[in-house]
């Protein structure tokens, strides 16, 4: 059965706290931006540093380790919104960067914070179906290239950063999943003119204000209200729909760990879902939200924190734009 | 609730002073009335009325009285 070998990950050096985006909207302070978000700092890519790049540094660390070799990786499934290039593939060029074998496959999974569970039952498949041995699974997001300097809704919430995780034959086992999508609700999360819909022209790079937020066409717009009432309607059902199939009553999950949005929502989430406070984990103050990378990265910090032992039951759920989700039970 | 511990949860809520939200208020033009102001709405309904508020409930909020409606 398949199972996650390995997890590492790497945040970009420049940090943008609370405090300096204070500096910029008046009206938040940094408590305030704190109090609502759990997030005191985010770590935000250079000019020049893109996903690729965030993705070889994470892999790097991957391989650093002795137990596993780059050799031994069969595929890259890399998960990303912001490519290098429309073409060719990025997971083509990580690939090269990181000088694995040619006798791979390779291929980009275009998913924000439902990514990483989506880039699972892919890795799983690819293992179960002995398609691959090693799957190399990277979640690596550069939000922050797409934010008007003056959105308050984005810049306080949005960390860039990257993860590197290897699916195998034994490790932490894998599922069952639950997934779920709802095109509906592609105005809530949108970068409108990113695309053959809508071409870039002088008009859509035009920066223009929403309710005290300036932002152009060519950058992210999210309806936060709507993305929580969103959370509220589908994440419960898909936890539920999960434990269902696993067979498990919510008590007998040791740890829960959701995308780490902003931990005002998922305080509420928790509640809502009636999950023990002392088994959902949160750990987002210094990265924000890294967007595909945050699951990993969270799941990453608690087996380190040994906040996860041996021998537990682990949801993960993953929300967001698209709309998209997906929810998968882990056993280590 | 009474409409005044209801307005009062709400000044609380935005951070506002005892006494200067009224329910002719209209929320544009409230400065608090921003977009963690409506997070907080919602969670602040469902755990001192039990209800679920939507984006969508929120959209068709112009005054202070709707909000104050919605708590029933």
């Amino acid at each position: 059965m398949a199972g996650i070998r390995r997890i590492e990950y790497y945040l970009p050096e420049q940090v943008v706290t609370n405090d300096d985006l204070a500096e910029v909207f008046e009206t938040w302070s940094a408590e305030k931006i704190y109090k609502k978000t759990g997030i005191a700092s985010r770590h935000i890519a250079a000019e020049n540093e893109t996903a690729l790049d965030l993705a070889e540094k994470a892999c790097v660390k991957v391989f650093n380790e002795v137990a596993i070799n780059k050799e031994e990786i069969d595929f890259l499934v890399f998960v990303t919104q912001n490519p290098d290039y429309r073409l060719p593939t990025t997971a083509c060029l990580l690939q090269d960067r990181l000088g694995l074998r040619k006798g791979i496959g390779a291929f980009d999974i275009n998913l924000g914070c439902s990514g990483f569970i989506y880039g699972l039952a892919v890795a799983k498949s690819l293992v179960d179906a002995k398609l691959a041995s090693n799957v190399l699974l990277v979640t690596s997001e550069i939000y922050s290239k797409y934010i008007n300097e003056l959105d308050r809704s984005t810049r306080t919430i949005f960390g860039d950063g990257a993860a590197a995780t290897v699916v195998g034959i034994d490790g932490i086992q894998i599922g069952p999943f639950d997934f779920g999508t709802d095109g509906s609700g592609e105005d809530a999360f949108k970068i409108p003119a990113s695309g053959a819909r809508i071409p870039q022209t002088e008009e859509t790079s035009k920066v223009l204000e929403d309710n005290g937020n300036w932002r152009s066409q060519e950058q992210i717009f999210m309806d936060g209200t709507e993305i929580f009432s969103f959370t509220l309607r589908e994440v419960p059902e898909s936890v539920n729909r999960v434990l269902e199939k696993a067979g498990l009553k919510l008590e007998e999950v040791d740890q829960f760990i959701f995308h780490q949005a902003n931990q005002f929502m998922l305080n509420h989430l928790r509640h809502v879902i009636g999950i023990d406070k002392k088994k959902f984990y949160i750990n987002m103050a210094d990265t924000g939200n890294t967007v595909s990378a945050s699951i990993p990265i969270a799941l990453k910090r608690a087996l380190d924190e040994k906040v996860i032992g041996e021998n537990q039951t682990v949801l993960l759920s993953g929300f967001g734009v698209g709309l998209s989700w997906g929810t998968v039970i882990l056993k280590t | 609730m009474t409409a005044t511990e209801k307005l009062a949860l709400l000044e609380d809520m935005l951070e506002m002073d005892e006494g200067t939200l009224s329910p002719e208020t209209e929320l544009e033009a409230l400065e608090e009335w921003d977009s963690m102001a409506k997070l907080s709405l919602i969670v602040l309904i469902d755990d001192e009325c039990g209800k679920t508020l939507t984006s969508d409930d929120i959209k068709g909020f112009k005054t202070i009285q709707d909000i104050l409606n919605f708590m029933g």
